[in-house]
């Protein structure tokens, strides 16, 4: 009696595709990210490395010499190096101006909920380019909102001048990516177990320990999914240096876009892409990764 | 005599519209277990939540060793408290956990240690100290949860449904072992529970609660023997409610039964169902009816005797092995045993 042929259908992870229906109704998502993400991405890592001769690319040539070039220009690393400062430094800023609000929505009635609920997504719902025109018009300049208060209040003597600075980038990219640091960490927080804060009050603690030892380390989850996406997002963002880092600013993205859409250089575009993105998701797996094993509690829990 | 080491005097709270406290006294003498005894929504767990300071009266103060801290905060009270579902930190070790209280105060690290351990070994965990909470049993996190509060010596121990999270066999361990416990520690414990059984088995003195009131505070002797209402009489323990009405300072019920009172007016006789017998025969004074239930469970025997009124008799026998078997529909006659075991509520004076 022959063994049973054993054939590839009855690999386990085939069967638990193929039986497990689940994966059907997520698969016209799944063939929309293949094909209007996945392959684009496959073009875009790709141009960086074609040959390119007179303006035109060579298909099926391959190179690193645009890798080269751009890995030993000083001047890519100080765009990186902005890039990520202001990533690190939005994500700072958005994380201790939100915060306060997340943890204000868990003390407040639902009325109060609502209200917070609405001034927190609000925003979401005009465009980012729109908001961003908003703080040109606001900063803008001696004859700017913010200027103009300030003179007028005697607060100053001279116009501040934020716009077409680092600040004004800040200010920018904090305010449009304020939501996605609150949302997560309203989720961590309002479910908190709130019989915690009144062990630790009954052991001793102040409401400031308290905060400090057991409201912060358990809304761990919501910080790292909050850092996570707001230091993907801003980290990337082209539109907000753009426009309000003025003509001769620039970051990584600024100058992909710069490059792609303006120069139609596409090797570098691609390359200058191609790192951004690459690091961006290393920094994030980092976070992610720090924030896990700050959490190696939850372990126990699965 | 020296001053009850917990004492509240007229405690009131209300939520919104709702009165949950109202004019709750309580004195709770040194090393005493007080178990806070009520259905849920009486108010036992506010109260005990007002001695720690969670619940800020309306009116009332409370005081404990003689210092009024109605006022003071939760953190500035030396109250410990186990909660229903002991709340322990996720995020730290059954070590961190009990260390919370030490670190907050600041002491040396060689201190913290040997008061941790010396507060695990007291509950048997000195073996578990690297543990997570979710790794925990039931029955391991509450005692965590003791250690966590026992390590910093507290004045009081308070205890809200502690064993409510376990399972029956389990509790009834817990149970006598946290009574030797407390009683070795000889530390003023108040507890709450809604189970009779387990404030019959813990306590020193119980109050029963009902409706944001102390009903009555007594022994579990006390309570179970002189109940101060139907209420008490029917929450502790298992009784036959039968009203009456007093006649020349005797109330006269079933056949020939007359009981001798010093109260007036129509009053309810409460006798407990271990007072009571059953016979066969249906001559002689007591209830003739028909039995309508019966169950034989181990040693005891349980019987249930329709006499005619708006509720069966229950009656409680030690099992006779070689006796006569009783059976449903059988007619009988229930008896008092013994003539002093029953309590007459209602108006008039108190015996």
């Amino acid at each position: 009696m022959s063994a049973p042929a054993v054939t590839w259908t009855d690999a386990a992870w085939v069967r638990r595709i193929v039986r497990g229906r689940g994966i059907w109704p997520a698969v016209p998502a799944l063939l929309y990210v293949f094909v209007m993400l996945a392959v684009p991405l496959a073009v875009l890592f790709a141009f960086g490395f074609l040959t390119i001769d007179r303006g035109r690319v060579i298909p099926g040539s391959f190179t690193v010499a645009h890798y080269q070039r751009i890995l030993t220009d000083s001047l890519s690393w100080l765009l990186f190096w902005r890039s990520f400062r202001l990533g690190v430094a939005t994500t700072l800023l958005c994380l201790v101006l939100g915060y306060p609000v997340a943890y204000l929505y868990t003390l407040v009635g639902p009325a109060a909920r609502k209200l917070l609920l609405i001034a927190v997504i609000s925003p979401l719902l005009t465009s980012a380019l729109v908001r961003t025109y908003a703080w040109l018009v606001i900063l803008g300049g001696r004859r700017g909102l913010l200027n103009t208060v300030l003179l007028r209040l005697g607060i100053v003597d001279t116009p501040l001048r934020i716009l077409n600075t680092d600040w004004a980038v800040l200010i920018g990219l904090t305010q449009v990516h304020l939501p996605f640091m609150i949302l997560p960490l309203i989720a961590a927080l309002a479910s908190r177990d709130r019989f915690l804060e009144e062990a630790s009050a009954n052991l001793g603690a102040s409401r400031l320990e308290t905060f400090l030892r057991v409201v912060v380390p358990l809304s761990l989850p919501g910080i790292a999914a909050g850092t996570a996406l707001v230091f993907a997002l801003s980290y990337t963002n082209f539109i907000i240096p753009q426009l309000l880092g003025g003509g001769t600013y620039s970051t990584v993205a600024v100058k992909v876009y710069e490059q792609t859409i303006v120069i139609l250089d596409w090797a570098t575009g691609a390359v200058l892409a191609a790192l951004l993105l690459g690091s961006c998701f290393v920094l994030v797996l980092l976070i992610t990764w720090t924030a896990n094993r700050a959490m190696a509690w939850r372990e126990g829990t699965r | 005599m020296t001053a009850p080491h917990v004492r509240l005097q007229g405690i009131r709270k209300a939520f919104g519209a709702l009165a949950v406290l109202r004019d709750c006294d309580l004195e709770v003498e040194k090393g005493e277990v007080m178990t806070l005894l009520g259905p849920s929504g009486c108010g036992k767990t506010t109260l005990l939540r007002t001695i720690a300071g969670f619940v800020v009266p309306d009116a009332g103060s409370v005081s404990i060793g003689g210092r009024d801290v109605t006022l003071h905060p939760p953190n500035r009270r030396s109250v410990g408290m186990v909660f229903q579902h002991y709340a322990l930190f996720p995020h730290m070790t059954v070590f961190g956990n009990v260390a919370y209280g030490l670190r907050v105060r600041r002491l040396g690290r060689e201190e913290i240690d040997r008061r941790v351990r010396a507060a695990l070994e007291l509950v048997e965990l000195a073996a578990l100290p690297e543990r997570w909470p979710a790794q925990l049993s039931g029955g391991q996190q509450q005692r965590v949860a003791l250690a966590r509060v026992l390590v910093l010596a507290p004045e009081v121990l308070l205890l809200d449904e502690p064993f409510g999270a376990l399972d029956a066999k389990l509790r009834q361990a817990m149970q006598v072992d946290l009574r030797q416990l407390v009683r070795r520690l000889g530390i003023t414990t108040v507890f709450v529970t809604h189970d009779q059984d387990e404030a019959l088995t813990l306590s020193d003195r119980i109050a029963v609660m009902r409706g944001g009131v102390i009903e009555q505070v007594g022994t579990p002797l006390e309570i179970y023997d002189r109940p101060a209402s139907t209420y008490v009489a029917d929450f502790v323990g298992l009784s036959n409610l039968l009203p009456g009405e007093v006649r020349a300072g005797r109330i006269e019920l079933g056949r020939s039964v007359v009981l001798p009172t010093d109260r007036t007016g129509r009053v309810t006789v409460v006798i407990r169902p271990e007072h009571l017998a059953v016979r066969r025969d249906e001559a002689g004074p007591g209830w003739p009816g028909t039995l309508t239930f019966v169950k034989h469970a181990g040693a005891t025997t349980e019987y249930q005797v329709d006499v005619g009124g708006p509720a069966p008799l229950r009656v409680l026998a030690m099992r006779d092995p070689g006796g006569d078997l009783l059976e449903v529909g059988d007619r009988v006659r229930v008896e008092l045993r013994d003539s002093a075991a029953w309590v007459v509520l209602g108006e008039g004076a108190r015996p």
